[in-house]
């Protein structure tokens, strides 16, 4: 097979390996753009890996009045953990300390009802907060609770949707020096988020610590991908080019694996923009042999 | 296919029990067997074919047209398909109905909707006593399902209401929502005397800032509330009466009624 390039950056014959997931989508509502913000990035807030957040979640995107159950601004907020069980715990927390206690938010749940395979409880969880003062009412079928709070009511649905879901999708920018990576990255991350369905959930959309499954230490589910750390050249058995100095990775979630794989398209082509002469070298993707997870995004057919 | 459709013919001497005439229950049946449907009147029954001349095949919408009140419980326990009334529908009215449609192109008497737990029930005209409510001896009134008026609503509408929603466009008489227990109520027209009495949650929506309410009611000031900004969004739905109200978006709210468990609401557009 003839190697794959773009604008004279190498596309390695290699796969992202993903896994299965649980997800929710979280709609936030508050009096003003800038007040939804604030509740977004704390309900976001450390959650960049199952490895030791519990979760992982990110802004899908920002909704505008018209598209909000109360017109009012708004986000569209995905969250994904491993197990239902988890997906709840951490669904309840961050909702109750991040949402409900930021000044005029309200929350509704985003997955339609004909996608749900199980719902989360919400609002029949936070109504305890109210302390019997909370009311319900169901408005056009849906149950919302209204639980007294200093500002008036804060409103949230009764339930919201799961769904099953996909995490890890992933691809390595190896570039000429770190600064080449990270604008190669930022490029990628700028065209990934306006794919619906997915979120990059490190910081930035971006991970430069990218990990290997286990280590010496018996303590650590991960450490470091010392494969592609440039100051391990020479040390350990590297799978860097010669010109590489340089990797970033970006982690992607999604509902399904298309939208997985349209991001990865956008964000590929975006981070090979003005290719070799922007000092991107090769374009990889992390991947355990097949082992880790069920979903292989092989970048060939990703940009096929 | 053409609605099935029963005309009245012939006004029965007494009260008779429509129930039996449900799209559910038609379903499948020839027109002999239609007509051989008995109907429960005080001591005797009466064939539905003596009563009234049956056309239509479509037994997913029923008809019943010329109706002038003799016929009760018409539409009682419907539970999918639309019924269709043209005329006075009588008392008790879609009374236990838990799914489909029931349709009143004219007024109804009391106990419309009385114990329903689902559907929708429609009246163009005016309805009478408990409308919503729940037979005498029943602990709950209506548990689910709506209720719209486009006329108006007699006393003690919405009566001990559990849950549902109940929208009159205009006036409704004395104890609207009395010992409601939870439910929304909306009522646009003027309100009698002792609204929401003894009523413990729920929520009553008036138009009506003349409307008196009882010592029983404490003053909870003035509010923009997101909850009810959600409901009535959904109210606009219901033609443009209750668009026009969806517009309103300050309450006076007060909380009551004291005299029970207090935790029940009647907002006041201003």
């Amino acid at each position: 097979m003839s190697e794959l390039t773009i604008d004279g950056v190498t596309i390695e014959d290699t796969f992202a390996e993903a896994f299965g997931m649980r997800a929710t989508r979280l709609i936030v509502t508050a009096a003003s753009r800038a007040w939804v913000r604030h509740a977004a990035s704390s309900v976001t807030g450390f959650a960049t890996s199952v490895i030791a957040c519990g979760c992982e979640a990110g802004v899908e995107r920002e909704l505008a009045p018209r598209e909000t159950p109360d017109g009012r601004p708004g986000v569209s907020i995905l969250i994904f953990a491993m197990s239902t069980k988890e997906l709840q715990k951490q669904l309840e927390r961050r909702a109750g300390q991040c949402v409900l206690t930021c000044p005029t938010t309200a929350a509704y749940g985003g997955v339609p009802s004909e996608a749900a395979r199980e719902w989360l409880a919400l609002g029949s969880r936070l109504r305890y907060f109210g302390d019997g003062y909370q009311i319900s009412k169901l408005i056009d079928g849906k149950r919302y609770w209204r639980i007294p709070v200093m500002d008036g009511e804060f409103v949230c649905e009764e339930k919201v949707g799961l769904v099953k879901s996909i995490g890890g999708g992933n691809f390595l920018i190896l570039a000429r020096d770190p600064p080449a990576a990270l604008a190669a990255a930022e490029r990628a991350v700028a065209a990934m988020r306006k794919v619906p369905s997915i979120i990059l959930p490190f910081p930035g959309g971006v991970v430069r610590s990218g990990s290997k499954v286990g280590s010496k230490y018996k303590a650590l589910l991960a450490s470091t991908n010392d494969a592609y750390c440039p100051t391990l050249k020479g040390l350990t058995r590297s799978n860097l080019p010669r010109a590489a100095g340089g990797v970033l990775e970006i982690v992607i979630d999604g509902l399904d694996a298309d939208s997985i794989r349209l991001a990865m398209r956008e964000g590929i082509r975006a981070a090979c923009t003005r290719g070799s002469e922007a000092g991107v070298v090769a374009i990889s993707a992390g991947n355990y042999g097949g082992k880790l997870g069920p979903h292989h995004f092989h970048l060939k057919e990703v940009l096929a | 296919m053409k609605p099935l459709t029963f005309q009245l013919t012939a006004k029965p001497p007494c009260r008779v029990d429509a129930s039996p005439l449900l799209p559910t229950a038609l379903a499948g049946k020839s027109r002999n067997e239609l007509a051989r449907l008995r109907l429960l009147g005080w001591n005797e029954s009466y064939p539905a074919g003596e009563l009234f001349a049956i056309s239509g095949e479509d037994s997913t919408q029923v008809v019943l047209e010329g109706l002038e009140g003799s016929l009760v419980r018409v539409g009682a326990g419907l539970n999918g398909g639309e019924l269709t009334v043209v005329g006075h529908a009588g008392d008790y009215a879609g009374e236990s109905m838990r799914r489909g449609a029931l349709v009143v192109r004219g007024s109804a008497g009391e106990y419309v909707g009385a114990g329903m737990r689902g559907g929708t029930l429609t009246v163009s005209g005016d309805v009478g006593a408990f409308a919503g409510s729940g037979r005498a001896g029943e602990v709950h009134g209506m548990a689910g399902g709506r209720i719209v008026v486009r006329g108006s609503a007699g006393d003690r509408a919405g009566d001990r209401m559990r849950r549902g929603l109940l929208l009159v466009e205009g006036n409704v008489g004395r104890y609207c929502a009395a010992r409601m227990v939870a439910g929304t109520a909306v009522v646009l027209g003027s309100v009698g005397t002792h609204p929401g009495y003894l009523m413990r949650r729920g929520t009553l929506l008036l138009a009506d800032r003349a409307v008196e309410l009882l010592p029983t009611f404490n003053d909870n000031g003035r509010h923009r509330l997101l909850a009810i900004r959600l409901l009535l969004a959904s109210l606009a739905q219901y033609g443009p009466g209750f668009r026009r109200f969806a517009r309103r978006v300050e309450f006076a709210r007060w909380l009551g009624d004291l005299g029970s468990e207090g935790m029940g609401e009647v907002l006041i557009a201003q």
